[in-house]
């Protein structure tokens, strides 16, 4: 025979049970704006942004190498660097030295001094016994020395179109003001060209987030297919794999250049042109 | 009342752990491509570091111009993963595993094969163990990749070199039959090539050659234990899986050319 | 008693030579007789290969040979009949426990080989049973 007091409890146990799933459904909502939250507030200065500090042996002479994409960039795609010469894509991944670099790989695969680019040769990397009057070091191991560099990011980069976050470089490229490198004689190999796939859209993880125009095209002029697929992309297919704003963040995924090269994560409405809810 | 707590209780963990899985997973990044002379390198150390040696490096690159897969994989027994085969320094001396030509008696191209692991070991024979057992030391190797490499035919990835095309044009002959070692077989009824279509449109069609495979495996090596289904369409194969090392991911991430070589593979024109 | 003694020692040594000869012989055939069985018996000590040592050869030998006789066969897997399959999969599982008895080191290695070479039979009438349907 239901009591008084056995109603009571059941009514406590249900507005119970409602209070989990609303608090449920906050976390829901927290965690899709905290990705935003995680976001850096402002994007990296532009003559910093893409810098790799590369300092496997710290410490050691001559000191630890600084690397700038936005000069490499302009001459050469990032498929040369990444896939032709296997670079990896991330800080200390890659196991550079002074041997690999004599030996013509890593750095010394176009930093042997001999290979000539537009004219000039380009300085070989690493030669067998460090000399510390050798000034062509520094030009690499550079991190806090000055005036050692040759290039500097406002000459170099003075005509390229600009975008909110520093140089446009779809533009620049569209429009042949740098014309990127695909082939290194010696290094690429020449193969079958495979036809990009079309440009799709990408649902978000959740339903107030308009979709994302994702461009093969766009892409593939600088990554062709290998530098994605299938290490930071397995599969195309769309609905095996699913991804989150963190994983970008972290520097997976998307985020394995948008973030750390290519437009950072700030630019929205680069992949979600109609914006999500929350647009900084 | 209490099911229903515990069921959202199940859900609320769920959820958090789908999230935790997607951190977890191990795409998502570019990793180093290997230099052409570290492709197919296997690092062993079952009991190394246990026996105060330093763990054994083997070099595939070494093995695989002298050797076919399949008289390690399938007439010796090695297992394809490191560390998988557990093999023991009185395994070697008795003649088996590395043993069954690290006996320094086998005469390859010419020259005696070193012994690998005697029941007596002589302060004298410390360098004859650092040949193998070589991780994180500086040991100076017989043979230089870049002398080896230069007359071959070059690919992109990988070694950097056409292990089909070297065989085919005869400048490597890898030896399929061990005496005393193998079963003695005949000739092998080849399968036909056969034809996958990928579940994405726009790549090409994937050309599955036998022939090309069974020169190097023959059958025991793949079937069953990498590739299980009997007919044709009824495994699915994803890139998830075979980039994972299952199925083609077995060879094709560490020692055949990698899964970054899509032509290779994927070479069916499109009809449009 | 003294005549006695020396007479009893006359007589001891007057047919002693006789006594020795036939003890001698005796204790000579007695030692051929026990070298003979030890021949045969194969005891190690005297030297030389001993029966029961072929013996155990004999049966290391066999599933050698029984191994090498069904998995010599692979590369002919597909042109076989299913009852072959299933008569070459009988005798896989025959020659297991015989490998089971070697030592470790050939334990270890021949049982992977069986392994591998019973799973393609087993593939390949697998396929073929399917092929059928």
């Amino acid at each position: 025979m239901p009591t008084s007091s056995m109603q009571k409890g059941k009514k406590r146990n249900e507005s119970g049970l409602l209070l989990l799933v609303l608090a449920c459904e906050v976390l829901l909502l927290a965690h899709s704006a905290s990705a935003q939250i995680y976001l850096p507030q402002r994007a990296p200065e532009p003559s910093e942004y893409g810098k790799v500090i590369l300092d496997n042996y710290t410490g050691a002479e001559p000191g630890s190498v600084v690397f700038d994409h936005w000069l490499h960039r302009s001459m050469f795609t990032c498929r040369v660097c990444h896939v032709d010469v296997g670079f990896a894509m991330q800080a200390k991944a890659t196991g550079i030295n002074a041997k690999t670099n004599r030996e013509g790989f890593h750095c010394g695969a176009c930093h042997d001094g001999k290979r000539v680019f537009e004219g000039k040769t380009i300085f070989a990397a690493c030669s067998d016994a460090f000399n510390s009057n050798d000034r062509r070091c520094d030009r690499c191991h550079s991190l806090g020395k000055k005036g050692v560099r040759k290039y500097g990011y406002k000459e170099f980069t003075a005509k390229f179109p600009k975008g909110i976050y520093g140089v446009n470089w779809e533009e620049a490229e569209k429009s042949r003001i740098i014309k990127p490198v695909d082939f290194v004689e010696g290094l690429s190999v020449k193969t079958a060209k495979m036809q990009n796939r079309k440009d799709f859209s990408v649902e978000a993880a959740y339903p107030w987030v308009e979709p994302i125009d994702f461009s093969h095209e766009k892409h593939a002029i600088w990554n062709g297919c290998e530098l994605c697929h299938p290490e930071i992309f397995p599969t195309a297919q769309k609905g095996t794999m699913r991804f989150s704003m963190f994983s970008n963040i972290e520097g997976k995924y998307c985020g394995a250049c948008h973030g750390k090269v290519a437009f950072p994560l700030n630019n929205c409405q680069a992949c979600h042109p109609r914006g999500p809810l929350w647009a900084p | 009342m209490n099911r229903k707590i515990f069921t959202a209780l199940v859900l609320i963990l769920v959820s958090c752990g789908l999230f935790c899985g997607l951190a977890l997973s191990q795409t998502g990044i570019k990793k180093k491509r290997p230099l052409p002379y570290e492709y197919g390198r296997v690092v062993i150390d079952n009991y190394s570091e246990k026996a105060n040696l330093a763990p054994v490096v083997f070099e595939h690159w070494i093995h695989r111009s002298m050797f076919t897969c399949r008289v390690c994989h399938v007439d010796i027994g090695f297992a394809m993963k490191a560390n998988g085969t557990d093999i023991k320094a009185a395994d070697n001396a008795r003649g088996y595993y590395c043993g069954t030509c690290h006996n320094g008696k086998m005469v390859v191209d010419g020259k005696n094969v070193f012994q690998a692991c005697s029941r007596k070991v002589n302060v004298e024979d410390e360098k004859r163990c650092e040949r193998c057992h070589s991780y994180g030391q500086k040991v100076a190797s017989d043979f230089d990749f870049f002398q080896f490499s230069q007359p071959l035919p070059k690919e992109r990835f990988g070694n950097g070199l056409d292990w089909e095309k070297s065989e085919e044009l005869g400048l490597i002959k890898p030896a399929s039959f061990l005496p005393g070692v193998s079963t003695p077989k005949n000739s092998l009824v080849v399968q036909k090539d056969f034809a996958l279509s990928p579940k994405v449109e726009g790549m090409p069609d994937i050309i599955f050659s036998h022939k090309k495979h069974t020169v190097w495996n023959g059958c025991e090596l793949c079937h069953p234990d990498i590739f299980m289904g009997v007919k044709r369409g009824t495994v699915k194969y994803s890139m998830v899986d075979i980039s994972q090392g299952k199925s083609c991911g077995a060879c094709h991430t560490t020692v055949a050319f990698p899964l970054t070589d899509c032509q290779r593979c994927h070479s069916k024109p499109v009809q449009p | 008693m003294a005549f006695e003694a020396k007479f009893f020692k006359a007589r001891f040594w007057a047919e002693c030579p006789a006594k020795f000869e036939t003890r001698l012989k005796r204790t000579i055939i007695t030692v051929l007789l026990f070298l003979g069985l030890a021949g045969l018996c194969g005891v190690r000590a005297v030297g030389g290969p001993s029966a029961s040592a072929s013996q155990a050869d004999a049966a290391q030998e066999s599933w050698r040979t029984e191994f090498y006789n069904i998995c010599g066969k692979t590369e002919d897997a597909m042109t076989f009949s299913q009852e072959e399959l299933t008569d070459l999969i009988r005798r896989c599982d025959s020659l297991q426990p015989q490998i089971e008895k070697l030592d470790e080191s050939r334990k270890k290695v021949y049982l992977e080989r069986l392994r591998k070479c019973r799973g393609l039979y087993a593939y390949v009438l697998d396929a073929k049973r399917k092929e059928k349907k």
